[in-house]
């Protein structure tokens, strides 16, 4: 297979951005990567936002802190390029029963860890296994899907995993199940914790980049693996910073300082950065969604009419046109618009206080002041927050707004008696398919997982059960349009936008390889010249 | 009195302070009037956000279009009900506890007095920020946290200035002609220290200010979307250096206020505290 | 004798003095909070963990039993995890105070140097314009924000003219850890880039977090050269016929410093209080950072922590301070 680089640009290339791509010199095609070693050295400085608080892969699960499990560590298969393509990775195939319930994969040959140890169908298995037990990270992907102990190896290089139940979308979530170097770990154990409390600070990956610095409050420092199974990366080292002030990312990335930053930032940064000229910022159709969830187990929101008058509180035109500067475009449903599977005649809500008066009348629960979350550090989810409150206000809903850092917010999301009436946030892709913005934002059986708006429909629930067991997206298709107008009928949750992906980078950063998946952190192909 | 006021006239410094004092209290008094968005504490012009300061926004707009200088006016009155509210009852609980550990020595007064040692052992804000975290976030619980972290300032003046005025001939003929302790500390005492206490509660005020801003540059204050100042120029950060004024101007509100109580404080003191009149004395 | 007599009553304070602070911080954490179990376990913790922590921690028990095993514990050096980075609190906080360390001294010193010759100044010009303009400056340094200070330097110096870093407190990984102060490593290692690096990341922390320091130390050092001046010896000297000069370094000065010495003690607590918000905002990676992050996170322990530790490092600070203050002036013994 050869590895593309310079290749940021979606399906549908517009001129504009080819130019942009060219401009960049990042559209060297076809370059295999043994040409790439011969390059030779380099580093990258990141600045990021989110803080590296662990180096397990299996502990987390957020786009903020990606880079670490895409750096060090290799998953099964692996998600790449716009629009995303689930490519081989350390498994070379993987074949699927008739019944949909047996996944047998086949790993490549010759693959090492960092250490040297051979990669073998057993780290495969301790890997899974893992997962399910340290019960963090990915863990919501594969709960219900995998029992502890079922997954076996047939030999040192194949692995099947049986499913309790035939899933359309288990190949596509493979990519999250980072294989760790098991002998390593084993060693490191500590009174049967799967080696958390060791491998949260070391490394025992096989991924392009071997860790070799790590400091919660600094981030860390990553040195290329020459032994990786796809041949070494292009860049010597990468040097991931957590810099918590959007200033300082921005600052340090004019004076030259970082090279690159995340696009976490209000719209008014990035727009600065674009009329730099040292800046290159990429851009990329994305699939994230931008939504508030609201729980709809706690009255009043499990009302529908609180809920719809809820939704005709939020200036969406403010938000779209003023705040984010038309940098995106609204998405009246849960699934993204450009992924399939979404319904194209979703009128959605609108800012408007008499629809949402009108609604309010016919609540049949007493009313409270609700309280409306974001999250601290991601200055949009704050400002919309704001916002509602203020369209809640005139409406004459009592608010209260709060504030909070992610590792607190992902935590109350899991448990319905602390999570937030209302939190402001992303549902980034973490698998190409509508099922990840669908099944997991609205299943029943995804309470304390994704769906942290504990909304529950008996009508949704079949629709996606039907829509996993089938594998044809022609028939999956209408399955999900159909969720999707009823969720936003049920107004089970305030969706509002879908992004667009910037990076901000300098001008001399070549062969970013934007994938949704991922926000193009993964650093193999990335050049600095 | 007159005396007193009549020097502190003479102290253009002191004077400024209470000019500066002053247009605080206008501005938490008038603010409806003198705004020019009186709506703009909690309404939304997003179509105007972040404009630099103008003919229609004299200070500019926030993040969300609402107008810097109405919504500063209105943060002065959260300014003032903190710091009065949070002073009023360090007072209240410090005086008393000076005077009466003052007036009675004894294993009890000893302790009091450790006890309000061992506050004042701590930086106050660090203290306040441990119990702005337990609270919760409100105007309210900012007040607790800074009157809990404050009060043993009083205690412990009240406590030195009583001792030492104990021995003092009309104190002891108070005694001596059969006051009850009650009637000697309110009546004779108090009086006597009273200046000592206004010059201390002055100084207070503006480090109290300068606290209660802290805690909400930090997050600890009171929720949004009240304008406090401190949160404010948190808020700020993120859209510098576009904005500066969104955070220049919340600060100098901030400034220009704590100044105010230091340069009065610093007048008062010095034509109230009867041992630097001495001093000045023997300078002349 | 005496020194004796004093090294022994200040210790002997010490110890109450340390109880009464973790007292207090007992009672912020354990009373005043509806549920401390539930903060004890970073307040978004499972109704599971809630409970486990509950029957873990006796807090169930009564206070008394509650604080002797909290007193303990904190004497184990164990204060309990950091919800936020997973791991002890003690061995977060330990790791970023030399950061904070090497920030707040180098801005004791810089505040000596430039706080001391200008009390002085105004002393001897007392009633002067530069006195009463000192008057002014020195109130508004006190009355300044410091957290709006750091972002005016930052945007002035950092953003509009590029002269310093925006903040961090060296560019890179710094130099390989010795004794975690960067600027001694950097002497040790004779690493000139960092050392110069380093210097740079400092200037406006330093400056920010100074410019209170300063003020204080101005205005005590001229009340002390006051007192000075007037005390009857200076006069007899000076009616002795001494060179006015003379008097003032030999007499003046010496007994003004001692004065000023005495208030290094109050001055560290206004570095290590200005430390929190000031390195904040200037991404400083030491114990302020490291509490704004805990406030954020409503990382109860690590708040806790943070407080005990700032507590007993002021308390010790003023314990040294008090014993070389009675060294050097035997007078303050009581």
């Amino acid at each position: 297979m050869t590895e593309r680089l310079g290749q940021l640009l979606p399906a549908g290339i517009g001129r504009r951005d080819l130019l942009k791509a060219a401009a960049a010199g990042g559209a060297v095609l076809g370059l295999p990567d043994a040409a790439l070693a011969q390059r030779g050295g380099g580093r990258i400085v990141f600045a990021n936002g989110s803080a590296f608080d662990t180096m397990d892969p299996h502990a987390t699960f957020d786009v903020g802190r990606v880079a670490y499990r895409l750096n060090l560590y290799d998953g099964l298969m692996r998600w790449l390029d716009n629009p995303p393509q689930l490519e081989p990775w350390l498994a070379e195939s993987f074949t699927v029963s008739e019944d949909g319930k047996q996944y047998v994969f086949k790993l490549r040959a010759g693959i090492k860890f960092h250490d040297g140890t051979d990669m073998t169908s057993e780290d495969v298995v301790y890997s899974m296994e893992r997962i399910l037990a340290v019960k963090k990270g990915a863990y919501p992907l594969f709960a219900l899907l995998i029992e502890p102990g079922s997954t076996k190896t047939r030999d040192r290089l194949t692995v099947e995993f049986n499913l309790k139940q035939a899933s359309a979308i288990f190949a596509a979530t493979t990519h999250d199940i980072y294989v760790v170097n098991s002998a390593l770990l084993k060693r490191n154990e500590r009174n049967d914790d799967w080696g958390q409390e060791w491998i949260a600070r070391n490394d025992a990956g096989s991924g392009s980049y071997i860790l070799r610095r790590f400091d919660p409050a600094r981030g860390f420092l990553a040195q290329r693996f020459d032994g990786h199974f796809k041949g070494p990366a292009a860049l010597s080292e990468i040097d991931f910073r957590y810099v918590a002030e959007v200033n300082s990312r921005v600052l340090g990335l004019v004076r030259g300082d970082f090279q690159g930053t995340d696009p976490y930032m209000p719209q008014d940064q990035i727009t600065r950065l674009q009329g730099d000229a040292n800046m290159n910022v990429m851009e990329a159709e994305s699939t994230r969604l931008f939504y508030a969830t609201m729980h709809n187990q706690r009255p009043p929101f499990t009302d529908v009419n609180f809920r719809k008058a809820v939704s005709y509180c939020f200036d969406y035109d403010g938000w779209i046109n003023n705040i984010l500067g038309r940098s995106v475009v609204r998405n009246t449903q849960v699934i993204p618009n450009p992924m399939w599977g979404a319904p194209k005649d979703v009128a959605g809500y609108t800012f408007d206080i008499d629809k949402a008066k009108w609604h309010l009348q016919r609540v049949q629960v007493p009313l409270r002041e609700i309280t409306v979350a974001g999250m601290i550090g991601y200055e949009q989810s704050m400002q919309a927050a704001a916002l509602l409150q203020n369209g809640l206000s005139r409406a004459g809903i009592q608010s209260k707004l709060l504030n909070e850092p992610w590792p607190v917010v992902s935590n109350k999301m899991r448990d319905p008696e602390q999570m937030y009436d209302m939190l402001f946030l992303w549902r980034s892709t973490y698998y190409a398919d509508p099922h990840n913005w669908a099944g997991e934002l609205l299943a029943t059986e995804r309470h304390r997982g994704g769906n942290a708006s504990y909304y529950s429909n008996p009508e949704v629930d079949r629709l996606l059960a039907e829509a996993l067991a089938v594998s044809a997206q022609a028939r999956r298709a209408p399955l999900y349009e159909q969720v999707a107008r009823i969720a936003a009928e049920d107004a089970a949750a305030l969706f509002i936008h879908n992004t667009k992906w910037y990076g901000p980078f300098r001008k001399n950063v070549e062969g970013v390889r934007f994938c949704s998946i991922g926000d193009g952190q993964e650093m193999r192909w990335v050049r600095v010249t | 009195m007159r005396r007193i006021l009549r020097k502190l006239a003479e102290d253009r410094a002191a004077l400024f302070g209470l000019v500066l004092i002053g247009l605080l209290v206008l501005a938490a008094i008038l603010a409806p009037w003198l705004s020019t968005h009186p709506g703009d504490v909690t309404e939304f012009h997003t179509a105007q956000r972040l404009t630099a300061p103008g003919a229609e926004n004299w200070l500019g707009t926030d993040r969300m279009g609402s107008d810097i200088y109405s919504r500063l006016l209105y943060g002065a009155r959260i300014t003032i009900t903190i710091a009065v509210t949070a002073i009023a009852v360090a007072v209240a609980i410090g005086v008393p506890i000076g005077l009466v550990a003052g007036y009675y020595q004894g294993i009890g007064s000893e302790l009091l007095m450790r006890v309000s040692d061992i506050f004042l052992a701590v930086p106050q804000i660090v203290l306040a920020i441990a119990i702005a975290q337990t609270l919760g976030p409100s105007i309210e619980n900012v007040i607790l946290a800074l009157s809990a972290t404050y009060w043993p300032f009083w205690a412990r003046l009240v406590y030195a200035e009583t001792r030492s005025c104990k021995n003092e001939p009309f104190v002891e003929a108070a005694i001596a002609l059969g006051c009850s302790p009650w009637r000697v500390m309110v009546l004779h005492i108090l009086p006597s220290i009273s200046s000592s206490i206004i010059v201390r509660t002055t100084i207070g005020m503006g480090g109290t200010i300068l606290t209660a801003a802290t805690l909400g540059f930090l997050g600890l204050g009171p929720p949004p979307p009240t304008p406090e100042w401190g949160r404010t120029i948190a808020e700020a950060r993120e859209f510098l250096p576009m904005a500066w004024w969104y955070a220049a101007f919340p600060g100098l509100a901030i400034f220009l206020v704590v100044m105010g109580f230091n340069l009065l404080g610093d007048g008062l003191r010095d034509v109230l505290d009867p041992r630097l009149r001495r001093a000045a004395r023997h300078d002349k | 004798m005496k020194t004796f007599v004093l090294v022994v009553n200040r210790l002997a304070w010490f110890v109450p003095t340390l109880l009464g602070l973790l007292a207090i911080v007992f009672f912020i954490s354990h009373v005043i909070p509806a549920d401390p179990a539930a903060f004890v376990a970073g307040e978004n913790a499972t109704p599971e963990t809630v409970a486990a922590i509950r029957a873990r921690l006796g807090l169930d028990q009564p206070l008394y039993v509650q604080f002797w095993r909290y007193i303990l514990s904190i004497l184990d050096g164990d204060m309990g995890r950091s919800i936020y980075t997973g791991r002890p609190v003690v061995e977060d906080l330990l790791s970023r105070l030399p950061a904070t360390l090497e920030l707040t001294l180098v801005t004791v010193l810089v505040s000596i140097a430039v706080g001391v010759p200008l009390g002085v100044v105004a002393a001897l010009r007392r009633n002067s314009w530069l006195d009463h303009g000192l008057r002014v400056v020195t109130i508004a340094g006190l009355a300044i924000a410091s957290f709006w200070f750091a972002i005016l330097l930052q945007l002035l110096f950092s953003m509009r003219l590029g002269w310093t870093p925006l903040g961090g407190r060296v560019e890179g990984w710094g130099p390989e850890q010795i004794t975690g102060f960067y600027l001694i490593d950097a002497l040790i290692l004779q690493d000139h880039e960092i050392l110069l690096d380093a210097l740079q990341h400092m200037i406006l922390p330093v400056v920010t977090l100074a410019v209170p320091a300063t003020a204080t130390i101005v205005r005590f050092t001229r009340a002390g050269m006051l007192n000075a001046l007037q005390s009857n010896y200076v006069l007899y000297e000076t009616a002795m016929g001494y060179p006015r000069r003379l008097v003032i370094w030999k007499y003046v000065l010496r007994n003004a410093l001692i004065g000023t010495v005495t208030q290094i003690g109050l001055i560290f607590g206004i570095l290590l209080a200005g430390a929190v918000v000031v390195e904040a905002v200037f991404d400083w990676p030491g114990l302020g950072t490291f509490a704004v992050n805990s406030i954020l996170s409503s990382d109860y322990n690590a708040v806790m922590g943070f407080t005990v530790i700032v507590g007993t490092m002021f308390i010790v600070v003023n314990l040294v301070v008090d014993i070389l203050h009675g060294m050097i002036d035997p007078r303050e013994v009581r």
